[in-house]
């Protein structure tokens, strides 16, 4: 597929706003499921983007940037799969997203990068502190953001333009095995999603809610006239259950501290 | 930077007349601005230029003196590392204080100890419940299609985001530090509710979302069958079908017969799958019907698939997730090295083993 100088330009503004919008802004143009339609819009096969962006997104699921880890990043990885799908032959989805892990790993890394060595320009908003620069320290604020975007514009573009001649000969090259093993790896992704949402929220007293989600889910997910809407429909049970054990543990401890009034709050 | 003299910051402000309280245009101007909580992220302060291009709007409005702002802008770039969408629930607090002219202490010691335990609640509100949800049924529409799936994600997610800038951000600066309390207070309730809420999702995500399955067959001999053919000959004709005598046990595929080796009807399976009884019916018209049975061999094969599904259906998918748990909680995996596993066992499941060696070539991949 023969790419214009217009969807050049387009798909550097887009990254450039996604990198940003990774850590500011609205913090959710940047998602994949939001990425994913845009590029495909922009390559003109909007319905491949949106089909890689969903897939994407279900494998970042939980893979996010929580207690200042940085997951392999959703900005490249989510564009770099939109590009793969949309302009190469015989990957579809799931291997596209296959394909663009490595580029998001890579993302990964620039960006702990960056965030070490983006350290020294503090001192620039420590000199306009001194001074009471109020100004100063918008246009370090500016600065800051424009470097950044510019970065990520730079590299995706760079992959975009050189990527795709290349990897459509990377693509046929691969045999249908490694096709169907990357499709299989991809579509695995979002345990990972899963597994890292458990790690942070699990206690040993919860895998009972675990199971009862897994287990209403079967049920809802067979019973053809609410499979659709399951998931709403099981979130909201889920929600009676912790709402419950909510006024549980805080009745709880209303009426030990009624009875300790005078022992500072024990 | 040892040649420059570090800028100390005073334990009073010069100023210490409370200041009015800001007007509403403050705080939202302030809300706004904390949208840009990480634009100058970096591992030594983490959000504190962010943090600062955020009180900005506040802090003007409270120190009229220069001297005192520029103390103020000075220790707000303490390190900070908090919640990006509860932020303004600091902010409000943080001002609150600024405000009263508090200790520059006090007011450090309060916006680091109120900002920290911030990010497990924001995480589990936000990254742990809200995206997990919206993002799990809006994917769901992408995949299929749906245009309408990243504009209904931006409009949940921006709706709730800035419903909590606003709301924490007016909330927090009215109620000043009591609000510590009140949410603290409840803290660990909350996060545990919020928790039960995700591990269940989680649990449901695995079943509505996970479609892994083992797609193996595993040819298990063959089954022997009688197929029943019925033509209409004339009575001669007939006459050659009626000692037409197979044995089944051992007879080749494709021999045909009406009775078995001791001159019994056969019982055979018709088209439908329906047992009917070989044999000749004279249909009084000089014709005869003849029922006769054809020795079928079909292979038979066992699949992984549907033996799972007996046992638990989404097995395949609850035992990765655990899997991956098991190794993340307990084996201190990355991430990363959790999608490395998944591609090694996507990969060699593909592998096609059944074309590489022939004593495999039933083996046609996992996948």
């Amino acid at each position: 597929m023969d790419v214009n100088i217009v969807q050049i330009v387009l798909v550097f503004i887009v990254t450039f706003i996604a990198a940003i919008d990774q850590f500011d802004f609205l913090e959710s143009l940047y998602q994949p499921i939001v990425t994913g339609a845009v590029i495909g819009a922009i390559l003109g096969d909007l319905n491949t983007g949106l089909v890689v962006g969903g897939t994407y997104q279900l494998m970042t699921i939980g893979n996010m940037p929580i207690g200042g880890a940085q997951p392999p990043n959703a900005v490249i990885g989510g564009i770099m799969a939109a590009v793969f799908a949309c302009t190469l032959d015989n990957v579809d989805p799931n291997a596209a997203v296959a394909l663009a892990i490595p580029f998001a790993m890579l993302g990964q890394y620039g960006v702990t990068l960056f965030f070490t060595v983006r350290a020294p320009l503090l001192e620039f908003f420590r000199g306009c502190a001194e001074n009471a620069d109020t100004k100063g320290i918008t246009k370090w604020t500016i600065i800051s953001e424009i470097i950044l975007g510019c970065i990520f514009a730079v590299i995706v573009t760079m992959f975009f333009v050189a990527g795709q001649a290349v990897g459509q000969q990377v693509v046929d090259a691969i045999p249908e095995w490694l096709n169907t093993g990357l499709s299989a790896a991809g579509n695995m992704m979002k345990f990972v999603g899963f597994a890292i949402l458990l790690k942070i929220m699990m206690n040993r007293d919860m895998w009972g809610f675990f199971f009862m989600g897994f287990g209403l889910a079967l049920i809802a997910s067979n019973t053809p006239a609410i499979s659709g809407p399951a998931l709403l429909i099981l979130t909201l049970i889920g929600f009676g259950i912790a709402f419950w054990d909510f006024q549980q543990q805080t009745e709880l401890k209303g009426a030990v501290s009624d009875g300790g009034d005078f022992s500072d709050g024990i | 930077m040892a040649s420059k003299t570090e800028f100390e910051v005073p334990a009073q402000y010069e100023d210490l007349t409370p200041a009015p309280n800001v007007d509403q245009k403050t705080l939202n101007r302030m809300a706004l601005r904390s949208c840009w909580l990480q634009s100058s992220f970096n591992y030594e302060t983490m959000q504190s230029g962010g943090w600062l291009f955020a009180m900005i709007p506040g802090l003007e409005k409270v120190h009229t003196n220069k001297k005192d702002l520029a103390a103020s802008m000075y220790h707000n770039l303490d390190f900070i590392n908090t919640h990006p969408f509860l932020v303004t629930f600091v902010m409000g607090i943080v001002l609150a204080l600024e405000q009263n002219k508090v200790d520059t202490q006090t007011i450090r010691a309060v916006r680091i100890s109120a900002a920290s335990p911030l990010g497990g609640i924001g995480d589990a509100l936000f990254w742990l419940t809200l995206v997990p949800i919206t993002a799990g049924i809006t994917s769901n529409m992408a995949i299929d299609g749906n245009l309408a799936a990243p504009i209904i994600f931006l409009l949940i997610f921006n709706v709730c985001q800035f419903a909590l800038r606003f709301g924490l951000m007016n909330w927090s600066y009215r109620v000043g530090t009591a609000a510590i309390d009140a949410l603290t207070a409840n803290m660990q309730a909350f996060t545990r509710a919020a928790s039960i809420l995700g591990v269940f999702v989680v649990g449901a995500l695995t079943v509505t979302m996970g479609t892994t399955q083992i797609n193996l067959t595993i040819p298990n001999g063959t089954t022997r069958g009688l197929s029943a053919q019925t033509i209409v000959v004339s009575n001669e004709e007939a006459e050659n079908f009626a000692d037409l005598a197979i044995d089944t046990e051992t007879a080749d595929a494709g021999a045909m017969g009406v009775t078995d080796m001791d001159g019994n009807p056969l019982t055979a399976a018709d088209a439908d799958g329906n047992a009917v009884e070989t044999g000749i019916v004279d249909l009084g018209n000089g014709m005869s019907s003849v029922t006769y049975g054809t020795v079928t061999e079909s292979p038979v094969s066992y699949s992984v698939a549907s033996t799972l599904d007996s046992v638990l259906p989404k097995l395949v998918p609850l035992a990765m997730v655990m899997l991956l748990y098991f190794l993340f909680a307990k084996k201190n995996f990355t991430p990363i090295k959790g999608i490395i596993l998944l591609l090694i066992i996507g990969i060699v499941g593909a592998l096609p083993l059944g074309e590489w060696f022939p004593f495999m070539s039933w083996y046609t991949g996992l996948w």
